[in-house]
């Protein structure tokens, strides 16, 4: 089966929630039920996306913006592919399964996620891994400000320098082994994610505002 | 039955239930892996006195393990469930947390799991780090990161636990204490490269088989009299006037046909030696029968019958 599939039909200029665009939430719904789904004061799933295949555990969006919110909120399982840009809000309160963005993804992403795989490629806005309480979050390009605000457990890793906030404590430099099994984890992923190997970082611990059990981990050269 | 001029005894080795796990040990180089897995299965020569039998099973290449780093794989056995746990937990804080780089892994899955990590995190203090990630199947497995002096100690939080076999055996009869190891040692070469056993005592290889009872009461086991060259003609011996020497090898297995495979290619590799080596015959340890499970019957085992079919007959079978 291929996965299901939502493309965009026209330019969205205004915000669309995609809440219940998960592969949990449109598990055993017919396409006539998906396509019902609001998500936004008169707009339903219908009138924003053509949909395309039938695979619920594996959700593709095409050709998206930064207009669309909320996609993979509080997903438990399978696996959500932007190929795009996503809006605020990607991944936040996620509780398990994959989620790859290939652009960039607007502020909060990964808000108060709690457990699964979050993998933006592209730039993040503000507030990156806010409220985090465990998981982990990829990022490929530059983060906003605020980074890991709040942020009480999980690893946030990334391979541009970050701009942590006072509240991040420095730990310094060392190799990590168990990088190596996070690697392997990416493998089987369609994402730039899949070519890392370093396991050499810079290891950053807070939010100690807060609980302060979060690591970011800044990808070094071997 | 005769096997290179070496005679097999139409006798039988008697096995016991047991539970065992596997565990894989890596670290930066294979010279630390041994260290680790090295400490972790000393002292595990018999369940008599500690309480598990342990042993390397084999060597892993760095494309084998979680970890990408090269390591070993462990066998651990004991006849209970508790003991094994309290073992494998005891084991792990004081021989792999301990030794530097060394990560532990789980090596086999099953229903029942086992704390590997699960307690040893709070070492940590507070700061340990828990990562659930999917294997290569898909299947989550939690894994933990204490902090440690030298970086980081990892470690799986479970890893499984199976029903197992301990107790197979086979004696090595032979006219001088040299010969004897000498053969002992091809045996032991060619069973090490079988999967899913460990042979348990000192190189493999163990010289004070016993039997059970004594005539002290508080004991209850001692040296196997029947089998000491020595007491030749004072007890009821088994051993010709020409035996000098008899040393024993005993296997713990994951199932039946392990240890029976690995009987077969180790009194094989013995006899290969030939008759001029100085090996008479080959025998083996029971208890007539009505204590264990499993029997393996040598000469079934030698015409290839692995399976037990006519080597595991019922208690009582005839030796």
């Amino acid at each position: 089966m291929s996965a299901l599939t939502f493309t965009l039909k026209k330019t969205v200029q205004t915000a669309v929630n995609c809440k219940n665009l998960t592969p949990d939430f449109l598990q055993s719904k017919t396409i006539a039920d998906i396509n019902a789904i609001k998500l936004a004061t008169n707009l339903t799933v219908a009138d924003v996306f053509e949909i395309t295949g039938e695979n619920t555990n594996i959700l593709q969006f095409n050709q998206v913006n930064q207009h669309l919110h909320y996609i993979g909120y509080k997903m438990r399982s399978g696996t959500v592919i932007v190929q795009g840009d996503a809006g605020d809000f990607i991944g936040a309160e996620m509780q398990g399964g994959v989620l790859i963005c290939k652009g960039n993804a607007g502020s909060r992403a990964g808000d108060a996620m709690r457990r699964g795989l979050l993998l933006i490629e592209g730039n993040v806005g503000d507030y990156c891994a806010s409220n985090m309480k465990a998981g982990t979050l990829g990022l490929l390009g530059a983060s906003g400000a605020h980074l890991g605000y709040g942020m009480k457990r999980g690893t946030l890793l990334v391979v541009n320098t970050p701009k942590p906030q006072a509240t991040w404590l420095n730990c310094g430099t060392l190799n990590l082994p168990f990088l190596k099994i996070l690697y392997k984890s990416f493998a089987s992923l369609d994402t730039q994610f899949a070519t890392l190997n370093q396991t050499r970082v810079n290891r950053w611990v807070g939010d100690v505002s807060g609980l302060g059990k979060a690591e970011i981990l800044e990808l070094q050269t071997d | 039955m005769i096997l290179n001029g070496v005679t097999i005894d139409d006798t039988f080795a008697e096995a016991f239930n047991m539970r065992g796990t596997r565990i894989i040990i890596t670290a930066q180089n294979l010279k630390w892996a041994y260290h680790a897995a090295n400490a972790m299965t000393g002292f595990a020569t018999s369940v008599i006195g500690c309480g598990v039998e342990a042993g390397i099973e084999r060597e892993l290449t760095a494309n084998e393990t979680p970890d990408d780093r090269p390591g070993v794989s462990i066998l651990m056995f004991a006849m209970g469930s508790k003991v094994l746990m309290q073992q494998l937990e005891n084991r792990m804080g004081q021989c792999i947390l301990t030794c530097p780089t060394a990560a532990a892994f789980s090596g086999i899955t099953s229903e029942d799991m086992i704390s590997l990590g699960k307690h040893l995190r709070y070492f940590g203090d507070g700061n340990q780090v828990s990562k659930l990630l999917p294997d290569a199947n898909g299947h989550n497995k939690r894994y933990w990161r204490i902090p440690v002096m030298d970086g980081e100690f990892l470690t799986e939080e479970t890893t499984g636990m199976v029903r197992a076999i301990g107790g197979g055996n086979f004696l090595v009869l032979g006219q001088s204490q040299a010969q004897v190891l000498a053969a002992c040692e091809a045996a032991i070469e060619a069973m090490k490269k079988i999967p899913n056993v460990i042979m348990p005592f000192p190189g493999g290889v163990v010289r004070s088989g016993s039997k059970v009872g004594s005539k002290y009461p508080k004991l209850f086991a001692s040296t196997n009299d029947a089998f000491c060259p020595t007491l030749k003609g004072v007890v009821k011996s088994e051993l010709d006037m020409d035996i000098e020497s008899v040393m024993e090898i005993v296997i713990d297995g994951l199932t039946f046909q392990d240890i029976a495979l690995s009987m077969k290619v180790g009194i094989e590799a013995a006899c290969s030696l030939g008759k001029n080596s100085g090996i008479k015959r080959i025998s083996a340890g029971n208890y007539g029968g009505k204590l264990g499970p499993h029997l393996f019957k040598l000469h079934s085992i030698l015409n290839g019958d692995l399976d037990g079919i006519t080597g595991n007959e019922p208690a009582g079978a005839k030796a």
